[in-house]
């Protein structure tokens, strides 16, 4: 046992596997002890909130330390923030429609750009062909670059409470800065926020949790049903086995995706919890693990061993027990493994359908690609929503699948290259 | 000649076998569901509904519908004498669009997009696992690794990578539908154009999704092949290389053939996804739709027509893989 | 003496491993077979003689390097040729070759004239379709062998109807040296005999000019070749005319291997049978004197010195060993 463990371990493509397999499934135990946010907690008034810091604006205005710093590049870096490439651009496209010859637009020149936005823009200007998603995107930018050369620092105020008047409080000059360890509020969303204003790492720790429970319940039910089948079929023979066989045939033709689909559906919404899908799955995915089972089983039951058990007159549960299973249980461990990716992957794709668990409890990988799809994430560029959960399926499954490439090579020494 | 007609009589029957257990599958399992499957729905169709009347009229129809109240075996003969006549009754979501109607006009997308990009998957599949076994070295180390990522991808991983790259950032196709929502079907230059260059994203997500797994089934069976005994004897006989790769990989092809058929089920499914993804308007996105509006009879009938074109898909493979793999026609006459 | 049709000097091939270790399985080998004569060449597995076969042949692929020595078919220097060219040109044509498995040897999705077809064409491409068929026939006429099999898939034929196919295969362009590698090993009883019955033909008709035969069973030797070659640790340990060196062995390697044997021929019976106790030293790192030292039952210190040479005697014969004739059938008769 250990000597095989010690094998296992020598082959390269397993601790490759195993590592990253590892290295996911302690992440999502480890994280929720450190941060311990409900997953589907909402903190976002709003959708898809880019990765990032995020800084209470209120907190810093109100720090009790401001600093002064002189920073250069500072003023460029604001300009350069505020009225890029792509702003100058559309002002030169809007200054040449309101009949500015094209030989003194510079763009490169921000003062000159700047005066001749000033004069020139009018918000209530119609020129022709332009739609009003882009008349409304000039307006915003001629807010945004309003004072933008100005050195001015901003002002302050606060309603006071007897007279209702705004007094200034406060100026906060151009070169000022708080340190962001003493901001009272921040927050880090390495991945951002999600379509509900949920904080995506969160959620994506706690749906790799869930998604691996869902592939682990669902390998371990096709397993436990292929094992039994192919046991039987294959150590009995005869009419069982004819009879195993043929319902097995006959799932390895009927599509079990398409079944998954239809008892999904006739469960209901409301009935399908994590742990119900996981074992649908189950159920609908021992037909591969059946067949090979009872062909090795086949193979061993001629064997010198297996006769001489017989002929000792144990059991057929000790004969299975002692000399038919411990030949195929390093063929049961792979499937087991390749069971649960497939699991994993089959919840994704029936969620993708709307068919997974019902979605007010917990996230899985398949329920948070099918709300980035819905509020279509993809197309509107919101990368963070769904490329981790990609990812994370993605390499769960590769990883589980080196580990049995690996397992195979080191049991089937033929395999070796 | 006699061989085949064994094989071919033994795969027929077993085929109209499957049939009629996938009917009854599909006939049973809503069924088996604990219950009465007709208040379940009826309460499911109703809900918002504030007319009693109006929900009683819905139970009715689907008691009527689904026969709850006859015996299980005229249940069945019912269902079967429907389904053969293509009546597979009303929707629920689309009332009063006829299940059928809704089908037939999905279902000509699903099979155009999906049996080419099987196909032409497979083919590339089958050409690169059979490259990477011959020329082993730099091309096999790139090849390999790259499939067994591609195979453990999830298919509507794949269609959302496509989607990304080529339809949102390079802009080079559209990323949703069949054909210009502003186009009217019609045989003009302008609709067929539309609708190719709508299929290329959909069309080429199921062809990746079909690579991998094939190519490192190809590999492994042509780097058996290529040890076999045949091939040094035809050296030895001073036959060419490039007609002996020739023998080795219609060889190891063969049983790829098998490999298709066994795997198609899975590769529709994966395709049924991606077709979700590009909301492209075959039966995967009609049975989303069906999901969302809680259509039974849509859902039941659209696994039931996908579980049959699998299995004609499935019964016409075999049916070739005998008529060229010689040694079919020889196990049989023993 | 009759035309020499194949002759070897010297030739020497290795087999490289995994780990980039040389093993010479051939170690300078030298023989010569003569128009209408036919070699054995006998040996325990492992000792190079399958290995000797390949190399004949003079078409080298990984593992297996030539690296010295000489292969003169008919007059002409094959050793120092192109592998593409040798393929083009030597095998199929001026030497065929029988399998070890002829089990498999043929492609099994292929009918057998359209292998026929391929092997013709090969060598002439302008042979056309009608030729070739014509020429099939008649072969498979002559050989005894039913015309449906070139219609049929390798998989339609019996065990021995295959094996005579792919011999009839090889013979088809009427080489010059047909070397047949232990072909009848995997067969019964009747197919051996029909298998056999068919290469004596081929001699006998000339279809073939000489034959090299390869295998352990020796009796099977006798009855079909002129000459018999035993070989040890990828060396030629002796070397004669067929009758001595089965009745007569004068290393006691081919002794041993004589006596481990039932030979059902008349003056041999009764012989008690014996085995030679003992495996063959690795040919990683060959011992540095007689290479069968190690289980010569006559064995003396100076057979572990210098590598011993062939010697030469009575009737043309060689052999390796440090004994003379004379010492050898002195040591025999007080050994028994």
């Amino acid at each position: 046992m250990i000597n095989t463990l010690r094998q296992i371990f020598r082959s390269g493509k397993f601790v490759a596997g195993f590592s990253i397999f590892a290295a996911i499934l302690l992440g999502s135990l480890i994280y929720p002890l450190i941060i311990r946010d409900a997953p589907l907690t909402i903190i976002g008034q709003g959708t898809f909130f880019p990765p990032g810091i995020y800084v209470s604006v209120y907190d810093s205005v109100g720090a009790t330390t401001t600093y002064t710093l002189d920073i250069d590049d500072a003023a460029v870096n604001r300009i350069a923030s505020r009225f890029n490439e792509e702003d100058r651009l559309a002002v030169k496209e809007w200054l040449v429609a309101a009949g500015i010859p094209e030989a003194e637009i510079d763009t490169a020149d921000t003062e000159k750009l700047l005066a001749q936005w000033e004069t020139n823009f009018d918000s209530t200007k119609r020129i022709p062909g332009m739609t009003n998603a882009k008349r409304n995107y000039y307006i915003r930018l001629n807010s945004s670059i309003d004072g933008l050369l100005s050195s001015e620092g901003l002002v302050i105020a606060a309603k006071n409470a007897e007279t209702g008047a705004l007094e200034q409080i406060d100026t906060i000059e151009q070169s000022d800065y708080v340190n962001v360890t003493e901001v009272a509020n921040v927050r880090v969303l390495p991945l951002g926020t999600d379509n509900f204003g949920r904080d995506m790492l969160t959620e994506l720790v706690a749906a790799t949790r869930v998604s691996l429970s869902i592939g682990f319940i669902a390998g371990t039910v096709a397993t436990l049903i292929g094992l039994t089948l192919g046991l039987l079929a294959g150590y009995i023979g005869g009419w069982l086995d004819d009879i195993i066989m043929f319902v097995t045939n006959l799932f390895t033709v009927i599509p079990s995706f398409v079944l998954l689909i239809l008892i999904s559906f006739s469960i209901g919404q409301e009935q399908r919890g994590a742990f119900t899908v996981a074992v649908v799955i189950g159920f609908t995915s021992w037909v591969w693990t059946a067949r090979a089972v009872r062909a090795q089983v086949v193979s061993l039951r001629n064997r010198d061993h297996v006769n001489l058990s017989k002929l000792s007159g144990h059991s057929i549960v000790y004969i299975i027990l002692n000399d038919i299973l411990p030949y195929i249980a390093s063929y049961v461990v792979m499937a087991l493994i390749l069971q649960i990716s497939s699991g994993i992957l089959a919840e994704a794709g029936l969620s993708i359908l709307g068919l997974g668990p019902k979605t007010t409890e917990v996230p899985t990988l398949g329920l948070m690609m099918n709300w980035a799809r819905i509020y279509q994430a993809d197309i509107q560029g919101r990368w963070w929503a769904y490329l981790p959960v990609l990812v994370t399926i993605a390499s769960v499954a590769f990883s589980m699948n080196l580990m049995n490439t690996g397992l195979d090579q080191v049991f089937n020494p033929a395999l070796r290259d | 000649m006699k061989g085949y007609r064994k094989y071919f009589t033994t795969k027929l029957v077993w085929f109209l076998t499957t049939f009629v257990f996938a009917f009854l599958l599909n006939f049973i399992l809503p069924r088996l569901m604990p219950g009465d499957p007709v208040a379940v729905i009826t309460q499911r169709v109703t809900q918002g509904m504030t007319s009693q009347s109006g929900a009683q009229a819905v139970y009715e129809q689907y008691a009527e519908q689904f026969g709850t109240n006859k015996p299980l075996w005229e249940q069945f003969a019912r269902y079967m004498a429907n389904v053969v006549r293509g009546d597979f009754g009303v929707s629920f979501s689309q009332y009063p669009r006829p299940v059928a109607q809704i089908l037939g006009a999905s279902i000509g997308w699903t099979i155009a997009l999906q049996f080419p990009a099987i196909i032409v998957g497979w083919l590339i599949g089958n050409t690169l696992g059979a490259l990477a076994a011959y020329l082993k070295g730099g091309f096999d180390k790139v090849v390999m690794p790259v499939s067994i990522f591609i195979s453990n991808f999830p298919a509507f991983g794949m269609a959302v990578i496509l989607l990304v790259v080529f339809g949102v950032n390079l802009r080079w196709f559209p990323t949703s539908g069949g054909y210009g929502f502003d186009l009217i079907p019609s045989a003009s230059w302008g609709f067929v154009w539309s609708v190719i260059v709508h299929y290329q994203l959909p069309f080429w997500s199921v062809v990746l999704i079909s690579i991998g797994g094939q190519a490192i089934g190809m590999r492994s069976m042509a780097i058996y092949e290529l040890n076999a005994d045949y091939v040094k004897y035809a050296r030895f006989m001073g036959i060419k290389d490039w007609k002996i790769i020739g023998y080795v990989f219609r060889n190891a092809m063969l049983p790829q053939i098998t490999g298709l058929a066994l795997s198609i089920g899975t590769m529709v499914g994966g395709a049924l996804v991606a077709e979700i993804i590009f909301s492209y308007p075959g039966l995967g996105y009609t049975i989303l739709n069906g999901v969302i509006g809680q259509d039974y009879p849509l859902i039941s009938a659209a696994t039931l027509i996908i579980t049959v074109m699998v299995l004609i898909a499935n019964f016409a493979i075999e049916i070739i893989y005998g008529l060229i793999d010689p040694r079919i026609k020889a196990a049989q006459a023993d | 003496m009759g035309k020499v049709i194949l002759e070897v000097k010297e030739l020497t091939t290795k087999y490289i491993t995994r780990f980039r270790e040389d093993v010479y399985a051939v170690d300078h080998v030298s023989l010569k077979v003569e128009e209408g004569k036919s070699l054995g060449i006998a040996g325990e597995s492992g000792c190079g003689k399958s290995t000797l076969a390949l190399s004949l042949m003079g078409y080298y692929f990984p593992p297996l390097y030539y690296t010295s020595g000489d292969i003169i078919i008919d007059g002409r220097n094959i050793s120092g040729m192109d592998p593409d060219d040798v393929r083009r040109s030597i095998l199929g044509k001026e030497i065929a070759y029988i399998p070890q498995a002829a089990m498999n040897a043929l492609n099994p999705t292929q009918k057998v004239i359209h292998f026929v077809e391929d092997v013709i064409q090969a060598h002439n491409p302008k042979a056309t379709k009608k030729e070739i068929y014509e020429l099939a026939r008649e072969r498979f006429h002559v050989l005894g062998l039913p015309e449906e099999v070139l219609h049929k898939y390798p998989v339609e034929l019996s065990g021995g109807m295959k094996q005579r196919t792919v011999i009839a295969v090889s013979v088809i362009l009427g080489p010059k040296v047909l070397i047949a590698d232990e072909p009848s090993s995997a067969l019964d009883v009747t197919s051996q005999k029909m298998v056999i019955k068919m290469l004596r033909g081929l001699m006998e008709s000339g279809m073939i000019k000489s034959m090299i035969f390869i295998t352990h069973e020796l009796p099977l030797l006798y009855n079909v070749t002129d000459h018999i070659m035993v070989m040890y640790a990828g060396q030629i340990v002796e070397h004669g005319a067929a009758q001595e060196a089965v009745f007569d062995p004068l290393h006691p390697y081919a002794k041993g291997l004589m006596g481990s044997i039932i030979v059902p021929e008349e003056g041999l019976r009764g012989h008690k049978l014996t085995a030679i106790p003992g495996v063959p030293p690795n040919l990683k790192k060959p011992p540095s004197g007689c290479r069968f030292a190690e289980r010569c039952k006559y064995v003396k210190p100076e057979c572990k010195g210098a590598a011993v040479a062939i010697r030469e005697a009575s009737n043309g014969r060689t052999y390796r060993c440090i004994f003379t004739e004379s010492e050898l059938r002195e040591t025999y008769q007080n050994g028994a």
